[in-house]
């Protein structure tokens, strides 16, 4: 029963000189865990305020299991919103927070009781529910919203930054519990994070958004190693870009002329124009001290700062007028640091983990 | 925590000041009014050093008991119709937006930019038998003769209203501000509809602010003297004006001392609900820490 967007789009302003949704188009399967990814601004708020009824669109549809719902009030909808500050009613005891929905729809004192006792004790918080809401933590508070909204069986779940009011610690402990409440209800979940580390750990599969367009959707894994887009390489992880122009290529590559060399890249069928951006990870890349037989691939620098993590060391490396980031694993226990501040060294990286990705107009 | 700082604290100079003249200015006068209560008047009109229950035994008259709970009555349903009048207008002005919240709030008080008592005859020359209503309504034909208003209890209603309805919309207006604005949200998603999220959310989350804001209005209701006493004649005195009238009209000093005194407990009173009810609500804000 999956729930589809399309052409779904969003104008404020009367004039249109608002915020704008460009046309969004993408299709979230039942029980999948799918993030709405972006820095501030970027749309991803109003993408799930119109899942959930609290905003109309200006044009598109919205289907949950082949019912058009686009124009339904919130309730309407069989899906709920669990909110940003959790937005419990302050004047209602946790019990009755979650029974909310059930005693609107009439439903008998017993079945109340038995399911609010269940959804609290899904979210584990079965003996706070005499509490008042101003008794409670804040990551006690997120279960009870997330209990409320899972009270009378939705078919969709959304979820407003809902881990963003909760201090560090919590939140890496809460995120692994939603993801298994996810898997245990077996609902789909939407949630929107501008928290790439959150996304990456919770989706199954993710929309990476700026300003107002949905620029891909897809797995964590494709998102980070096949971006479409550089902001979304950016957006996700660390990057290393070389801007260039296409010089030439053979069936299995392009090579990219850029200031620092000529470079080759795999093909990976996107459709190039002139102006590109090669983007490397940082944990693709090699140092060397020599420089190696490989004659592709090379680049010249020194390392001007680094850092041990432990399992890895960060290292930055000033190429002419830029850095780059690599990331070395501590692959060896007793192994001597064998590279220091101010050394000369040789970057390279495997033709086949470079992305060449078109620079976008703006 | 707070008790110590309470007790450990020298208080400053700035405030010895302002507690010299509070009890300089209020607490003098009200000790010496009090003290006046429980004196008598000689026939001369001066006041006699004996000490008496007189003056309260003579305020249970029925003719000032029917005064008094005319003036609670009064002070009731005046704060009553600007409830009904007023919540309306916090809660659209609540949920406006940019320059019409603005405007809405700077027409709320425009009226406060002019003097009280130019104000109460301003209305006097509004409602007056050839005031503008009346000409008005008559030039339309919709009345063959004025209306009355000036001089009834409708025109005391009138003032009142006029003068403590901002007073009322604010508190309330300030507690709609502070409601969440996803808690209606909430309760539209898990099924309320406009009227549910009205009465099951809405009002719920801001009834203290609703009473403390009728208390804001009814206490001073009760004291009133100027509003009677210029719309509305003789016949319609509040507990004020009876007690004005008898220090400056009967000559009779320690008997109004007493109805202040009667009044001033009034006042006390409504005003220790008051405290017992925003006591309450910071109970209940002290269980956060807990």
């Amino acid at each position: 029963m999956p729930l589809e967007l399309s052409g779904l789009t969003k104008t404020y302003g009367k004039d249109g000189s608002g915020f704008k949704l460009w046309p969004v188009d993408f299709t979230i399967e039942t029980g999948e865990f799918f993030c709405l990814l972006g820095p501030s601004g970027c749309g991803k708020t109003t993408v799930l305020r119109l899942i959930g009824g609290f905003e109309t669109p200006t044009g598109g549809k919205i289907t949950l299991n082949q019912k058009d719902i686009t124009r339904l009030p919130p309730h309407k909808r069989n899906l709920h919103t669990v909110f940003q500050r959790y937005a419990l009613f302050p004047h209602l005891s946790i019990f009755e927070n979650v029974a909310f929905s059930l005693r609107l729809k009439k439903v008998g004192r017993t079945e109340i009781n038995v399911r609010v006792l269940e959804a609290l004790r899904l979210v584990q918080i079965e003996d706070l529910k005499d509490r008042q809401t101003h008794q409670i933590s804040g990551g006690q508070a997120q279960r009870v919203a997330l209990a409320r909204a899972l009270v009378d069986r939705p078919e969709v779940l959304l979820l407003d930054e809902p881990l963003s009011a909760l201090d560090p610690e919590l939140r890496v402990k809460m995120r692994e519990e939603l993801k298994a409440l996810c898997k245990k209800v077996g609902l789909t979940f939407i949630m929107v994070t501008h928290d790439q580390e959150e996304a990456l750990q919770l989706s199954d599969r993710m929309a990476v958004m700026r300003e107002g367009q949905c620029l891909q959707v897809g797995t964590p894994k494709t998102i980070y190693e096949d971006p479409v887009d550089p902001f979304v390489a950016r957006f996700i992880g660390q990057v290393n870009e070389i801007n260039g122009e296409l010089f030439g290529d053979s069936p299995e590559t392009y090579s990219l002329q850029s200031p620092l060399g000529i470079f080759r890249v795999k093909k990976n069928g996107h459709a190039l124009t002139k102006r590109l951006n090669l983007i490397l990870r940082p944990e693709k890349m090699r140092l060397l001290r020599q420089r190696s037989q490989v004659q592709e691939n090379l680049i010249e620098g020194s390392i001007c700062d680094l850092t041990y993590l432990g399992s890895r060391t960060e290292y930055t490396v000033k190429v002419k007028d830029t850095t780059f980031k690599v990331f070395e694993q501590e692959l060896e226990r007793l192994k001597k640091r064998k590279l220091n501040v101010g050394d000369n060294v040789y970057l390279t990286w495997r033709t086949e983990d470079a992305i060449l990705l078109n620079t976008p107009h703006d | 925590m707070e008790p110590q700082s309470k007790s450990s604290k020298p208080i400053p100079a700035t405030a010895l000041v302002f507690i010299g003249w509070l009890f300089l200015m209020t607490f003098l006068p009200f000790l010496i009014i009090l003290g006046m209560s429980f004196l008598e008047r000689t026939p001369l009109g001066t006041i006699s050093f004996h000490f008496s229950f007189d003056n309260y035994l003579r305020s249970f008259q029925y003719i000032y008991i029917k005064v008094l709970f005319k003036t609670v009555w009064l002070a009731f349903m005046a704060t009553v119709s600007c409830l009904l009048i007023g919540f309306p207008v916090a809660y659209h002005l609540a949920r406006s937006r940019g320059w019409m919240k603005q405007l809405g709030l700077i027409l709320l008080f425009i009226p406060f930019w002019t003097n009280f008592i130019l104000r109460i005859y301003g209305l006097v020359a509004l409602l007056g038998n050839h005031g503008l209503i009346n000409q008005l309504l008559m030039q339309l034909r919709l009345i063959h003769s004025p209306l009355e208003i000036l001089y009834t209890r409708t025109g005391v209603y009138v003032g009142l209203l006029y003068n403590y309805l901002p007073f009322l919309v604010v508190p309330i207006f300030s507690s709609l501000e502070k409601l969440d604005p996803s808690l209606r949200e909430a309760a539209f998603d898990l099924g309320a509809n406009r009227f549910q999220v009205f009465w099951k959310v809405v009002v719920p989350n801001i009834k203290e602010g609703v009473f403390i804001g009728s208390l804001f209005v009814f206490i001073p209701m009760l004291g009133e003297y100027v509003i009677p006493d210029l719309l509305g004649g003789a016949k319609e005195a509040f507990l004020g004006n009876v007690m004005v009238s008898q220090f400056f009209v009967m000559q009779d000093w320690p008997f109004g001392s007493a109805i202040a005194g009667i009044l001033s407990l009034l006042l006390l009173f409504t005003l220790w609900l008051q405290t017992r009810w925003s006591r309450f609500g910071n109970l209940k804000d002290g269980g956060n820490h807990a």
